[in-house]
């Protein structure tokens, strides 16, 4: 769902654009620098109706493996959200599920990472009484063992690894009642210790967070996107003592900003660092219906973030991103409607409908309500609430 | 013990007037009243219990006097109901409470009021804070979401007996106290005739109340329509309710998720519930009234649209039956109408079908 990305405060935020293009995740593609393709189309590849027994939420992947998370904010067969699911890529990419892990006193794995070395596995929980954060080591990928755990009440949201001044953070959202941006030091995954604890209004408070270049952007529901300096020197903030930068409140578009989610996009081929989006997650059905549109924000200064576009996939709504970089490619979990591909290429502005590249709902109408989406080993691959793990090809 | 109220209304000098009850159902009933279809302020399938200052409101009634000729006009502030909509369902003769009590009433608010009667037709109009309580002991929000809602209600009285009223409100963010909620625009509209059939008293209500959320994203409609019938000194009633109500994501069987997270719910339910009632000759003691009630429901659940929520793997079936055997109690005068003030209450009298608990 996010990037991980490594940064020096020693070098500088005169070299943050240099720092960020050698800090892509060695999970994206990484491929040659092309202007974005005129057409692209998306195609199911492999996997999909694979979770039967409880409902899919986030989705990791790295190198021959991937891990999804389970949702159990309603039961599925009986089940709650408790099983964390390892699936092996064969010679295609094509994903078959290899084990699962069930954590007990949990209700929900709300989101999934691995870190950049591919040695840890991170997940955060919702419900139950163990809600909180968790590290697996993947020694063997196929089998990840339990390293470390804190409970955090009320549960986290999200979790994001950055990696800053040498040692490894996660930064996590918890959840309402005294929603927190809650950063922990993992870098002894055997030792989770925390680091720091920033208030979040509560207005519906924190749901995630993207980490790069030192600057933690941490979405924030109806209070907008907040911009912390963790370490990119702007504003002297550290992991342990983040200082706020600035701020947005994107629009609401005749409901609520509910601002959920984010990437900052580092631009290769122009070489800027200018535009974040934003994922608005609006009123919707579980399984059926969803709102909220993606909000492009210019970040070029800072300081005074502005809001310069957006795009709307009508009688569907936004969650999480995954950027191809180098062809300037966004690609959005759309819920209800499946999978967005956007050419972010150039200068947005208004309204940019224009820039639909292709969509795709991979379980089919009334068995897609995709929730999270990323680019690795040159496929596509999509966690779906109702159908599971997809493997989708992108042909140009 | 369910619904534990104490009133008081009393009239002072300069036509001021006070309106209120307090309300022990945080004591008697802090975890809800088991009531299959109920929901709101966190709580499903169990009525939520009231704050315990349920209504405190201070009426300055008819201001103008002789000046404005027959009309009547009061301004109304305090704790109380916002005018939209019908009676607490505390004050009419149903001892079950409906799915509808979030759809079709608005209580426990900041509310300022200003209302004129005048040849049988009354006009509110009311501020107040679009907040809900979270608990009993709760105080509704006054700094920052004082005025951030409205309502008014048109209630006319065409022939005697016959009372019919409608209402909009707008509510801001009614399930979240900081104010990131969804806004609600409601809708309600009845029928309402107390009268004498045959030399026995009769009360009718209908009414259908509807609930637009998120800009429209969701709709929750409700009809209802309810009678009793006294003869002697039994009585019975009936109540045929059909409501939607939505389905949020639950931390255990009879709560959901507070505070929210997110927009999203699982799906919408519709109940359809027949209920009827049988009262007994009251025995009479000290003053002390004590009347034998016995109500049986019975219920079924449907599945309006799409969404995940599975009416048959929550409850594992889509009807009921609910058994209702009680002694209301009370003592002194009768209720008065919980959610009218001032000349918005002008078509009121003492309630004639329901004694006081």
């Amino acid at each position: 769902m996010r990037q991980i990305g490594t940064f020096t405060t020693a070098a500088a935020s005169a070299a943050l654009l240099l720092a960020i293009s050698g800090c892509g995740s060695e999970d994206d593609d990484g491929g040659p620098i092309d202007p974005p393709p005129s057409s692209l189309t998306l195609s199911i590849a492999g996997g999909g109706d694979n979770v039967p027994d409880r409902y899919t939420s986030d989705l990791w992947v790295h190198a021959d493996y991937a891990y999804t998370g389970t949702w159990g904010g309603s039961f599925r067969n009986g089940n709650a959200g408790n099983a964390l699911k390892i699936w092996a890529l064969d010679a295609g990419g094509g994903p078959s599920l290899a084990d699962s892990v069930i954590v007990p006193n949990i209700g929900t794995v709300s989101d999934v990472e691995v870190s950049a070395d591919g040695e840890v596995l991170m997940f955060s929980a919702e419900q139950g009484t163990d809600e909180g954060l968790y590290l697996y080591s993947l020694v063997d990928p196929s089998a990840p063992t339990f390293l470390d755990s804190v409970h955090v009440p009320a549960g986290l949201h999200t979790a994001t690894f950055g990696e800053i001044d040498g040692r490894r953070y996660a930064f996590t959202a918890k959840n309402p009642p005294d929603p927190a941006l809650e950063i922990f030091d993992v870098t002894d995954p055997e030792s989770i210790l925390p680091a720091a604890s920033v208030p979040i209004p509560d207005n519906y408070g924190i749901h995630d967070t993207y980490v790069r270049g030192g600057l933690a952007f941490v979405f924030a529901w109806d209070s907008g996107v907040f911009i912390y300096d963790v370490g990119n020197g702007i504003r002297g903030g550290s992991p342990t003592a983040p200082e706020v930068v600035s701020g947005l409140v994107t629009a609401g578009n005749g409901v609520s900003p509910s601002v959920h989610n984010g990437w900052w996009f580092h631009n290769p081929v122009t070489d800027e660092a200018r535009y974040l989006f934003i994922g608005q997650e609006g009123p919707g059905i579980v399984g059926q219906s969803a709102s909220g549109d993606i909000h492009v924000v210019d970040v070029s200064d800072l300081e005074h973030p502005e809001e310069v576009a957006s795009f709307r996939l009508p009688g569907a709504g936004a969650h999480n991103f995954w950027m191809d970089e180098a062809r300037q490619i966004l690609y959005a979990a759309y819920y209800n409607g499946g999978v967005v591909a956007l050419d972010v290429s150039g200068t947005l502005s208004g309204d940019l409908s224009d820039r639909l590249l292709d969509r795709i709902e991979p379980g089919g109408s009334g068995n897609t309500f995709t929730w999270g989406v990323q680019l690795a080993n040159g496929s596509l691959y999509v966690s779906d609430m109702l159908s599971g793990l997809w493997q989708i090809a992108v042909e140009e | 013990m369910v619904q534990p109220s104490l009133m008081l209304r009393a009239h002072g000098p300069a036509r001021l007037r006070l309106t209120s009850t307090l309300n022990l159902e945080g004591v008697t009933i802090g975890g809800g009243e088991l009531t299959p279809g109920a929901w709101g302020e966190g709580f499903v399938d169990r009525r939520h219990p009231h704050t315990y200052l349920h209504e405190l409101m201070v009426t300055a009634d008819d201001l103008l006097r002789d000046a404005d000729g027959s009309a009547r006009i009061s301004l109304s502030a305090g704790k109380g109901f916002a005018p939209f909509g019908t009676d607490d369902p505390m004050s009419r003769p149903v001892l079950r409470y409906p799915v509808n009590h979030h759809l079709a009433q608005i209580l426990e608010r900041a509310v300022a009021i200003a209302a004129v009667h005048r040849r049988g037709i009354s006009g509110e109009i009311g501020l107040f804070n679009g907040d809900e309580p979270e608990r009993p002991g709760q105080w509704p929000r006054i700094g920052g979401r004082f005025g951030d809602s409205w309502a008014a209600r048109v209630t006319g009285a065409p022939i005697a007996g016959l009372e019919v009223q409608g209402s909009h409100a707008r509510v801001h963010s009614p399930e979240h106290r900081p104010g990131a909620g969804t806004d609600q625009s409601k809708w309600s509209l009845s029928g309402r005739w107390d009268g004498t059939l045959r030399r026995s008293p009769v009360y009718a209500l209908v009414e259908w109340a509807r609930t637009s959320e998120a800009s429209g994203f969701f709709t929750f409609s409700s009809f209802l329509a309810e009678g009793a019938w006294s003869t002697g000194s039994h009585r019975l009633h009936y109540r045929l309710e059909r409501t939607e109500r939505p389905e949020e994501q639950r931390i255990s069987h009879f709560r959901s998720l507070r505070p929210h997270l997110e927009n999203s719910i699982l799906g919408i339910t519709r109940w359809t519930i027949h209920t009827a009632g049988y009262a007994a000759p009251s025995l009479v003691r000290g003053g002390v009234v004590l009347q034998p009630v016995v109500e049986i429901s019975h219920g079924r659940i449907g599945k309006v649209g799409g969404g995940l929520f599975d009416v048959r793997q929550t409850y594992g079936k889509d009807n009921f039956w609910t058994v209702t055997l009680a002694v209301r109690a009370g003592f002194g005068g009768g209720m008065h109408r919980m959610g009218r003030y001032g000349a918005g209450a002008s078509h009121d009298s003492i309630h004639q079908h329901r004694e006081q608990q």
